[in-house]
């Protein structure tokens, strides 16, 4: 019996190979994918070259997005939203990457509770935690009628661009905490031994072996907080206020073209299909820093 | 000597992490204070405990068919998923197929598009097909978005099922379906149930593409919003948000310590 078994391996695994059919597995999820995202980003698109060009036969025209690259206010729009994303991207990665250091590298004994602890609000609901900050930054909310109570002046945080910075730092901080986590919890220690062996001292072995191992980390938690935040549209319209520099974004300006006041869906489908282009560059270039060999090689 | 820290730096870095866990938590403690306090504004000084908002919410019949409708498409949405994830996860990492990477690509791409982005194509699709808005619109959006967090949990599940345990099935006379049912099912149910934790949660607080697509469907989401707009309504939507956060830190640390003795299990087995 045992025999025999050990004989019919080979041929029959590769018989096995042909007899699971792959069409038949990714069939259902690629074409959900295809009808409810690659189709209707297509119908996005084609907005954009003209009016209801999918419903009657309507020449195509670029007049849209003549205006939108010739009109200062979206693309300046566009601009202060991408250095609000920056500013966001920046802080909570310079702040969580000693967070994500400490836990890996400081031989505590409880790191996994301590990362649970760190990463838990993550898993709650994001859109109560930006209202718990709205009610906190509020105007006669726990803040401002805390400095009222002993005679400060109150801040009158909300709805401005600060507020939405906060927001959203504090949203992405525990996720952002874990790629960084993981690139140094995969560093090898010795690494840091030989460093220590060979003269360096703390630092230098930082800046010349840590910080560089660890970089593929950085950069994916940089992108994880940037990409989503650069076309954010909920937290700005709660703490944020109207104009750029009180904390309206992009996306703001794309979710009024289709749904409030005076909807203009082509050019609304300029804007978006603008931001996915630029998402999609940022992700074609960004994408090689994510590769960690390639890092680790240089 | 320690390379990585010095004593000071170690003492710096748990001071400085321990302030981060006091911002990351001060938000949620300062809404249950409030959800107690007698007042209708939240603001200092406190005017006495009351148990009045909790009493509103949970006789607040608006709130009710919210969490309902929320519950509803959660629950479709993250079944879709994770049938879609498994088929998906299963080519990724049992076949060799030629375009392997697009496809992969494609499979995950909903990671990075824009919400904004996503929930006006969705709702010029349904529009170029005369689609009526409702619960089922939600779902079919809901299903694009958690699909790549489910494949990225059950992926790596998957390839830690040695492959011999299937084929020994197959030796065995399984078919293709029985194989999966009673070998490979069970051995990676631990990531199927996070990808469904992870899905459903998703799901379930998503605002952004629900609220191109929603008609006049009201989740819970949604309704929260909302009710930000009267603040007379607030407390009770405080004393709401403190239920729903515990009730989910619960979830996430009591799944976590799960995970870990199921795969512990699976591992000593």
């Amino acid at each position: 019996m045992a025999v025999e078994v050990a004989a019919v391996p080979k041929p029959r695994r590769r018989r096995l190979r042909h007899a699971l059919v792959t069409p038949g597995l990714l069939g259902l999820p690629i074409g959900w994918l295809i009808c409810f995202f690659l189709v209707p980003v297509g119908i996005v698109a084609a907005y954009s070259l003209g009016p209801s060009l999918a419903a009657s036969p309507h020449p195509v025209t670029l007049k849209t997005w003549h205006d939108f690259l010739h009109s200062t206010t979206y693309l300046r729009l566009f601009w202060s939203s991408l250095q609000l994303s920056l500013i966001v991207s920046v802080l909570v990665v310079a702040v969580a990457y000693p967070l994500a250091y400490y836990l890996a590298l400081s031989g505590t004994k409880r790191k996994y509770v301590l990362l649970l602890l760190l990463i838990a609000p993550f898993l709650t609901s994001y859109l109560l935690r930006v209202l718990a900050w709205k009610i906190i930054l509020g105007n006669q909310g726990p803040i401002d009628s805390f400095l009222s109570s002993v005679g400060l002046h109150p801040l009158s945080l909300i709805y401005t661009r600060f507020a939405v910075i906060l927001v959203l730092g504090y949203i992405w901080l525990p996720f952002v905490a874990l790629p960084i986590f993981v690139s140094l919890e995969s560093l090898d220690r010795g690494l840091l031994e030989a460093a220590s062996d060979l003269y360096a001292s703390r630092l230098q072995a930082f800046g010349r072996v840590t910080l560089p191992l660890s970089l593929p980390g950085v950069f994916a938690a940089f992108l994880f907080v940037f990409i989503p935040t650069l076309g954010e549209f909920v937290t700005p319209s709660l703490v944020g206020g109207t104009s750029s520099s009180s904390g309206y974004m992009y996306g703001n300006a794309i979710q009024d073209l289709f749904v409030h006041g005076f909807p203009d869906w082509e050019t609304g489908s300029v804007l978006a299909i603008f931001l996915l282009g630029v998402v999609a560059v940022l992700m074609v270039v960004f994408s090689r820093f994510l590769q960690p060999r390639q890092v680790a090689a240089d | 000597m320690d390379v990585a820290l010095s004593r000071n730096g170690r003492r710096l870095m748990r001071v400085f992490f321990a302030l981060a866990v006091v911002f990351l938590y001060a938000p949620i403690a300062v809404l249950l204070l409030f959800s107690f306090n007698n007042s209708e504004l939240p603001s200092f000084p406190l005017s006495g405990f009351t148990l009045q908002w909790y009493h509103e919410f949970l006789t607040n019949s608006d709130i009710q068919n919210a969490l309902v409708t929320s519950a509803k498409v959660a629950a479709l949405s993250s079944v879709g998923a994770v049938a879609l994830g498994i088929l998906a996860s299963i080519a990724l990492v049992r076949r060799a197929f030629r375009g392997k990477s697009p496809i992969s690509a494609l499979l995950l791409s909903p990671l990075v598009i824009p919400y904004v982005v996503f929930g006006i194509s969705l709702l010029l699709l349904y529009h170029t097909l005369g689609i009526s808005l409702g619960i089922l619109t939600i779902v079919v959006g809901h299903v694009v978005i958690t699909l790549p967090y489910t494949i990225l949990v059950l992926m790596p599940r998957l390839q830690q099922v040695d492959v011999a345990l299937e084929e020994a099935a197959y030796d065995l006379f399984a078919n293709r379906l029985q194989t999966f049912r009673f070998v490979t099912f069970p051995l990676i149910l631990p990531a199927v149930v996070s990808a469904f934790l992870i899905a459903f949660t998703t799901s379930f607080d998503e605002y952004a593409v629900a609220s191109f697509v929603n008609g006049s469907t009201t989740t819970f989401p949604i309704y929260l919003i909302s009710a930000f707009r009267s603040p007379h309504n607030l407390p009770q939507v405080i004393a709401v948000a403190v239920v729903v956060i515990t009730i989910s830190l619960l979830v996430v640390v009591a799944a976590e310590v799960w995970r870990r003795r199921a795969e512990a299990r699976l591992e000593a087995a």
